[in-house]
């Protein structure tokens, strides 16, 4: 990207600098610095003393830093390797960041491949609309979508389960086709982890779509003409075309939409709080309960930092696989 | 300034298309129908045609279902949204109760909707003019949206402040240390919400034992530090793109440093300027959870206060009242939003997720 200035900018570059107050070439630092400290302050030491918070027996606030708090090692981690809350929140998270990731990849790719078809009219403005919920807050979509899964009985997604019903018994269809209306979206186990499922794909889909689709149109159309003179069929385009070009786009998406579907606290927050009965809490949800609701910060701080490592690991892969680092040593 | 004129310029910009969009589409309709009646096309082929843009259409309502929903239910004041007549309100009852309520009611702009004006005191004021404003006929005080304001100024000066300097000393400078930072901040660029959360738990502590939670001030710096390193690669990668031999011509033709920098990199950055401008606004005006937790009530921004709105009971949400809060909350972010969306579009496909 910026090879362009390297071979010619050397000496416009030595002129800048030359004319700038001062000699030092270390003078392009004191501009860094400055968000350097803020982001270190408000973000990494938080972390480093989330870690310590995690070595204590805190139990709430105050009892951190007033004195109350004693170093216990890692008595807390212990402790989570022993609680049966611990495994459920972390295997109800990773089934979630699975199953919502494969509906959202089929659900992008579908939309991905309509909204840049030759025959759809006006497929730039539906593509314009499609995105729209990226640009609504969370707070607003998300509590938007418990309404819609209203437990009660004339909830939308019920009333529209209730004339599906409606329809399908007048043209006398078997009984397993029928739902067992009102269906309590909130208050049961699955239920509920369908309702967050279908809402982390509506609120990740427009991303997916804006990736895949620009990768989409860097598809030569020769390519897809050349591929149909030889008298290729829909799907063998697809998989000979298509796919080689969209792969690595859908797998940076995939590796992004996961690290926010494993972190993702609002859906279960807004929804029931990680119910009923605290089997969906996905796991930041469970660390924040832990400290804010149940006063055991230093088994929080643990429950936190154990998530953060994987955040980590999501955090690089996407840099790697992503290819982001490219820019860093370019000038 | 400039980053706001752009702002406006991608918005009057975007309104123009899809003014001409109707003539467009029949233009589109005429030529089928042309190319029908030539033979150009077969029946069968225009068919095609039809049906997968109709199928388009109907992908699109789906999607965009829940956004309809709540819109209609804002209108609805006054009538029972969850009954046996069906999902959307009768339009026949549509009416601005609702609004009404947001503006008169609610704690919005003022606390418990109750309005004052502002009165010119003299002798008041301070520094060299003895004149000054004051809030006055109220007897609660200020609302949400002046908390939020307030909040979103702190985000927007301290990350402006921070972000540009920095970007363009990432893109045009060499320093000790600068590939560490760089990458460091690439890392962060890929982080979501739940690393905040997960920090909230050592910040309340260490908040609360310095006496800093309910503090907006704060709370904004909090904030930009998250905002910082995503919008500075974000601007970073864009100077990139300006070529030196630019500011070479102005220093050539007898331009000092910071002219270079104001007439050069500034003009040439403002579309980057615009969408680090939406998204640190972004980061400010949409966050609920932390405020939410730092704060107490006086000091609620609109978010926190939208969440409340929704919580009040919990299987009685106030949804009309809910739906005309909520639409004017978003909506003026989100028309800024799909305004800058091709920009915005650009930023996200190198930079990740963001909020």
């Amino acid at each position: 990207m910026a090879s362009s200035q390297t071979g010619t900018g050397a000496s416009g570059l030595a002129r800048l600098r030359a004319a700038v107050p001062f000699s030092n070439r270390d003078w392009g630092l004191l501009l860094v610095i400055p968000g350097v400290i803020l982001f270190s302050s408000f973000m990494l030491y938080p972390i480093f003393y989330l870690f310590y918070i995690s070595l204590t027996d805190a139990t709430f606030a105050g009892s951190v830093i007033g004195g109350g708090a004693e170093l216990i090692g890692f008595d807390n981690y212990v402790r989570l390797l022993g609680d049966s809350q611990f495994w459920t929140s972390m295997s109800t998270t990773w089934l979630f960041v699975a199953v919502s990731l494969v509906v959202k990849v089929f659900v992008a790719v579908g939309i991905a491949l309509l909204l840049n078809h030759a025959r759809v009219v006006g497929k730039r403005y539906m593509r314009a609309a499609v995105i729209v919920p990226l640009g609504f807050p969370g707070i607003f979509t998300i509590t938007v979508w418990r309404g819609m899964f209203s437990d009660a009985r004339f909830g939308v997604f019920n009333t529209i389960l209730g004339r599906y019903n409606g329809v399908m018994s007048s043209l006398s269809a078997p009984e397993f086709l029928l739902f067992d209306v009102p269906i309590g979206f909130l208050s049961g186990r699955w239920e509920a982890f369908f309702a967050y499922v279908t809402t982390e794909v509506w609120l990740a889909y427009p991303f997916m779509v804006i990736i895949i689709v620009s990768a989409l149109q860097d598809v030569p159309r020769e390519l897809h003409e050349a591929a149909m003179v030889d008298g290729a069929g829909f799907l063998q385009r697809f998989r000979t075309v298509t796919l080689p070009a969209i792969r690595r786009p859908v797998l940076f998406a995939s590796i992004l939409t996961g690290a926010t579907a494993f972190q993702q606290f609002l859906i279960p927050w807004v929804f029931n709080r990680g119910g009923p009965a605290r089997q969906n809490e996905l796991i930041i949800v469970y660390g924040y309960r832990e400290a804010i609701s149940f006063n055991e910060f230093g088994l929080s701080a643990a429950i936190l930092i154990v998530a953060i490592g994987f955040i980590g690991v999501f955090m690089y892969a996407a840099v790697r696989y992503g290819g982001l680092a490219e820019g860093v040593g370019e000038r | 300034m400039s980053a706001l004129a752009s702002v406006l310029a991608l918005l009057r910009a975007k309104l123009l298309g899809l003014a001409t969009a109707p003539k467009r589409f029949a233009v589109t309709v005429q030529r089928a129908v042309y190319d029908l009646r030539t033979g150009k096309r077969t029946p069968w082929d225009v068919g095609k045609s039809v049906l997968m843009t109709l199928f388009g259409l109907a992908m699109v309502l789906i999607l965009l279902f829940p956004l309809f929903w709540i819109f209609t239910a804002s209108l609805a004041e006054g009538t029972r949204l969850f009954n046996t007549s069906g999902i959307f309100p009768d339009p026949t009852t549509y009416n601005l109760d609702a609004y009404r309520w947001v503006l008169f009611e609610s704690n919005f702009f003022f606390v418990d909707g109750d309005w004052g004006y502002p009165q010119l005191v003299i002798g008041g004021g301070s520094g060299l003019v003895p004149l000054g404003f004051r809030w006055v006929g109220t007897d609660t005080g200020p609302g949400a949206v002046f908390n939020s304001l307030y909040l979103v100024s702190v985000t927007i000066a301290a990350g402006f402040g921070m972000i540009v300097p920095a970007a363009y000393a990432f893109s045009r400078r060499q320093f000790v240390g600068r590939k560490r930072i760089l990458y460091g901040y690439v890392l962060f660029t890929q982080i979501g919400a739940g690393l905040s959360i997960a920090t909230l738990v050592a910040l309340y502590s260490l908040f609360s034992s310095y006496g800093l939670t309910n503090n907006l001030f704060v709370l904004g710096l909090f904030y930009a530090a998250g905002a910082i390193p995503f919008n500075t690669w974000l601007l970073k990668t864009y100077m990139d793109n300006i070529p030196v031999s630019y500011e070479e011509a102005a220093m050539v033709d007898g331009a000092s440093f910071l002219q270079t920098i104001r007439e050069v990199i500034i003009p040439l950055t403002k579309p980057g300027l615009a969408v680090v401008l939406i998204f640190v606004w972004l980061a400010g005006w949409n966050e609920f959870i932390i405020a939410q937790t730092l704060l107490s009530p006086e000091n609620y921004p609109l978010s926190v206060e939208l969440y409340n709105l929704a919580t009040e009971g919990r299987f009685s949400t106030p949804w009309t009242r809910f739906a005309a809060f909520a639409n004017l909350f978003a909506l003026p972010v989100a028309i800024v939003y799909f305004a800058a969306q091709r920009s915005v579009e650009d930023g996200l496909s190198f930079g990740g997720m963001e909020g």
